[in-house]
């Protein structure tokens, strides 16, 4: 009983530490937010891809490598910049990015859209998701109804009275040894 | 010494070649001689393939500028270490590294088991031949690295010539990463196809029981741990050289390392229904062909410039080629299925739903759906264009939203699986394997949202990890205790003790610790911050809780390059903390520069500062720092996750340990009517 209880205040303590482990890692990144003009606009920015054709990045993180240097290519920094004048006179993220789509097509948009064919994008990992789920399941219905095949005979050996034989005996050690590994 | 090279290499095609259609040959006719003969000409192929790799190597180091390949990828004063890099760092030397680290774990592979499993190796033989024969093709007569450098004179034929320099390396690949991420990448891409070639082998020759998964899951586990090194170096190199503050912008090539990742870990983990059930045995051939068929996709995608990438430095119109060889392997696939399946009948039923076969079952299951919700992502733009005549962008937020969801469930799995028992889990056992991790786990969570934590995928997270994390700690400390109790030494030596009786299962535990590790860092993504500023010398820029004073500029020449450094004071509660220099280099033999990001890098978060370059108009230059917490637990995840690979690979010590009154690991106390005299068959055994 003493041991239990000991044990008992162990793991709490453990407990504790654990979670004093978690503060001290979660505690930090839960600062207030810096809040800055040009921080929005790249958040703006990562909805938005960089149009200068050779990449598929948003353009606020646009790398671009290949080319001539790495980093932000001019096309991406341009887009930015015309964010960040848009916020500054007021607008709304939502307007922001809507006034760029409008002026780069729909393309400049990061995400397909949740419309027309870009929806079946959206769509099609819901579908596999539950295609999936179904196959599990009727997999799974399958293997429930199956009839052991080779646990039976040791089993019903046992059971009926039959002569345990050596052969019977090693092959149920066998199955109970592979059944119960890791 | 390129004459040498391409002599080796077409000699590599013909020794393929025999291997390939002499191992036919010898399956049909059963000749030993025969036999005997391919599997040598396997083994010579590896050999030539080694050599002609090594005159390439030998071309780079001894600046010889007339060939081709060397004057487009190398210069005088790149460095040594550099020039075992430019080996790959194009089309035509990639392939034919590719070809280089195939033919190891070929040769490897033809040398352990010559004298071994004389059924299924001349199988093995020819498919492998195969697999060389076609990456020699394309290095022979598609995209030779030996060819000589030509330009073409007034009649028009070529005349030979050598340049003084040559044009140098892409400075984007001029990092230390770059000389060790394509090595791990391509050797967890080639590696995939030792246990495909078992895998289709053994389905050919209808060869009993599950042997071929017992002699493959070695060879699986390397290639994965190769992929999975790969993968993580690629992010690292992303995140320190290309300088827009992140490790994954899930680019079609990115995506394209991922996808045999995804599948490839689904078949380590299904493989086990096999070993212990007989089950899912279709399951298992078919997500080893898939992961085969995915390592030749993610060549083709990075190849074939049929969607825009990061990677694009190594593009060609080859594409055609690689979905030739696709169809042809999925052929062969399809008719090797349908021909034998019969053989792939499975055993056993289910006995219950909570257990450890369904619980795998739901783990390939997310696996399989994030890999093909990335695949027909990362297509899409193709797809689209095909349908409607434009392309839609499937960017990084698309891929986001997809796979976070699947993530946190498949973390979920991963604390819950290995708890389960085989067949049945009775809830009792169920209540004593989860109520502390999941206590802890919901207490992780509570605390979080009280200290404001309000994303609603990290706060999750979060939770998930504790609660992962606990589950394997609580396994060890089981365990531990048992061993403790008998030989009473200390917790770190029953620990290791513990782990080196059962290497697959600890190690598999230290394996899902370094994922937890990984899913922590990811969450950390969710606060990112950054500011861009045009500042003079002198001036500062404010970002999360430090100050960064930039003191002044200087100028440094290198060998093989100009660095532009910004020096720059991080203070913290106005307290100097340490000094970074963000540099931009630029390289004057190729007229290109790039970026040297400047990280301060802790537990808690990366500072991370990039010199943007000078405004042009202004002649200010501009500074961009983020702030990116828990990153670095990415690093160190993918860290203890090699280490657990490492020790799952080890061989079993044997003990002769009764698990006695104390309690034994969650998995064995399931079986109703097992004496303890019984339980101890399971040590020694992996």
């Amino acid at each position: 009983m003493i041991e239990g209880q000991k044990m008992k205040t162990g793991k709490a303590k453990f407990a504790g530490i654990f979670a004093l482990g978690v503060l001290a890692i979660v505690a930090p990144a839960a600062q207030p937010v810096f809040a800055d003009q040009n921080d929005r606009a790249h958040q703006v920015g990562a909805k938005l891809k960089c149009m200068c054709g050779g990449c598929d990045q948003s353009a606020a993180k646009c790398y671009h490598v290949g080319g001539s240097y790495s980093g932000p290519c001019d096309t991406a920094k341009q887009e930015i910049k015309e964010i960040d004048e848009q916020i500054a006179e007021g607008k709304s993220d939502d307007q922001v990015l809507q006034a760029l789509i409008a002026e780069y097509g729909p393309l400049a948009y990061v995400e397909p859209p949740k419309s027309g064919f870009g929806l079946v994008a959206w769509l099609m990992p819901v579908l596999y998701l539950l295609a999936g789920t179904a196959l599990v399941i009727v997999v799974m219905r399958r293997w429930r109804k199956r009839p052991p095949m080779n646990a039976a005979p040791a089993v019903a050996g046992a059971n009926s009275g039959v002569q345990v034989t050596p052969e019977l005996l090693a092959r149920a050690r066998e199955l109970a040894q592979r059944e119960t590994e890791d | 010494m390129d004459v040498f090279g391409s002599f080796a290499l077409i000699l590599a095609f013909v020794c393929a070649l025999y291997a390939f259609a002499g191992g036919i040959a010898a399956i049909i006719t059963r000749h030993p001689l025969l036999i005997k003969s391919t599997r040598q000409s396997g083994m010579a192929t590896c050999g030539l393939i080694f050599i002609s790799t090594f005159s390439l190597v030998y071309l780079f180091f001894s600046d010889n500028y007339s060939v081709a390949y060397v004057v487009s990828h190398s210069n005088r004063d790149l460095s040594t270490f550099f020039k075992v890099a430019a080996l790959w760092s194009g089309q035509e030397g990639s392939l034919l590294f590719w070809s280089f680290l195939l033919a190891i774990y070929v040769f490897s592979v033809l040398f352990v088991y010559r004298n071994k499993n004389g059924e299924l190796m001349p199988y093995v033989g020819v498919i492998l031949a195969g697999v060389q024969l076609f990456f020699l093709t394309i290095s022979n007569f598609v995209a030779s690295p030996f060819k000589a450098l030509g330009v073409a004179n007034a009649s028009g034929a070529f005349d030979l010539v050598a340049r003084a320099d040559g044009n140098g390396l892409n400075p984007v690949l001029q990092y230390p990463e770059m000389v060790i991420h394509p090595p791990n990448l391509y050797s967890g891409y080639t590696g995939f196809t030792i246990p495909f070639a078992f895998a289709l082998a053994a389905l050919l020759a209808r060869y009993p029981g599950e042997k071929w998964i017992h002699l493959t899951r070695k060879w699986t586990m390397i290639a994965w741990c190769f992929q999975s090194m790969g993968i993580l170096l690629g992010a690292h190199w992303a995140y320190a050289v290309l300088g827009w503050g992140g490790y994954w912008g899930w680019d079609p090539v990115e995506n394209a390392s991922l996808l045999p990742w995804l599948t490839g870990t689904a078949f380590l983990h299904s493989v086990m229904m096999q070993e212990k059930r007989g089950m899912m045995k279709v399951w298992n051939v078919w997500l080893v062909f898939l992961t085969f068929m995915l390592c030749i996709l993610g060549t083709l995608l990075t190849r074939s410039g049929v969607v825009s990438s990061v990677h694009a430095f190594a593009q060609s119109n080859i594409g055609n080629w690689f979905v030739g060889f696709l169809c042809i392997v999925l052929g062969v696939c399809l008719a090797a299925y349908f021909k034998n399946r019969d053989y792939l009948k499975s055993e056993n039923q289910l006995d219950s739903l909570v257990s450890r076969e369904s619980s795998f079952l739901f783990n390939n299951l997310v696996l399989l759906v994030a890999c093909v919700a990335v695949l027909s992502g990362t297509l899409f733009p193709v797809f689209s264009e095909w349908f409607t005549g434009s392309r839609i962008s499937v960017g990084a937020p698309f891929f986001n939203k997809v796979n976070i969801p699947l993530g946190l469930l498949l973390l979920f799995l991963t604390g819950v699986g290995p708890l389960l028992a085989w067949r049945k889990t009775s809830t009792e056992s169920l209540k004593r394997n989860f109520l502390w991790p999941s206590t802890l786990g919901v207490t992780a969570g509570g605390v979080g949202f009280v200290f404001g934590f309000r994303e609603i995928f990290s706060l999750i997270c979060l939770m998930l990890c504790v609660f992962v994390a606990s589950t394997i700690v609580q396994e060890f400390y089981r365990g531990a205790k048992v061993i403790r109790v008998r030989t009473s030494a200390n917790w770190l030596t029953s620990c290791l003790d513990l782990t080196l009786r059962n290497t697959r299962r600890y190690g598999g535990y230290v394996v899902h610790l370094g994922m937890v590790m990984i899913f922590i860092g990811l969450a950390g993504q969710a606060f990112n911050k950054e500011v861009e500023k045009e500042m003079p010398v002198g001036s500062t820029l404010k970002i999360g809780t430090y100050e960064l004073l930039l003191q002044s500029m200087d100028e440094k020449q290198e060998k093989n390059y100009v660095a532009e450094r910004m020096i720059v004071e991080v203070m913290k509660d106005n307290k100097p903390v340490m000094m970074l220099y963000p540099e931009r280099r630029n390289f004057p033999t190729n007229q290109e520069s790039g970026t040297m990001v400047a990280i301060f890098s802790t537990l808690r978060e990366d500072l991370y500062v990039v010199y943007a370059g000078i405004n042009p108009a202004t002649n200010r230059p501009t500074m961009h720092a983020f702030i990116n917490p828990l990153v670095k637990w990415v690093w160190w995840g993918g860290m203890v996750l090699v280490m657990g690979t490492i020790v799952a690979l080890l061989p079993n010590r044997a003990a002769a340990v009764v698990l006695s009154k104390a309690e034994a690991p969650a998995s064995t106390r399931e079986l109703s009517g097992m004496r303890p005299a019984q339980v101890t068959l399971r040590e020694g055994h992996d």
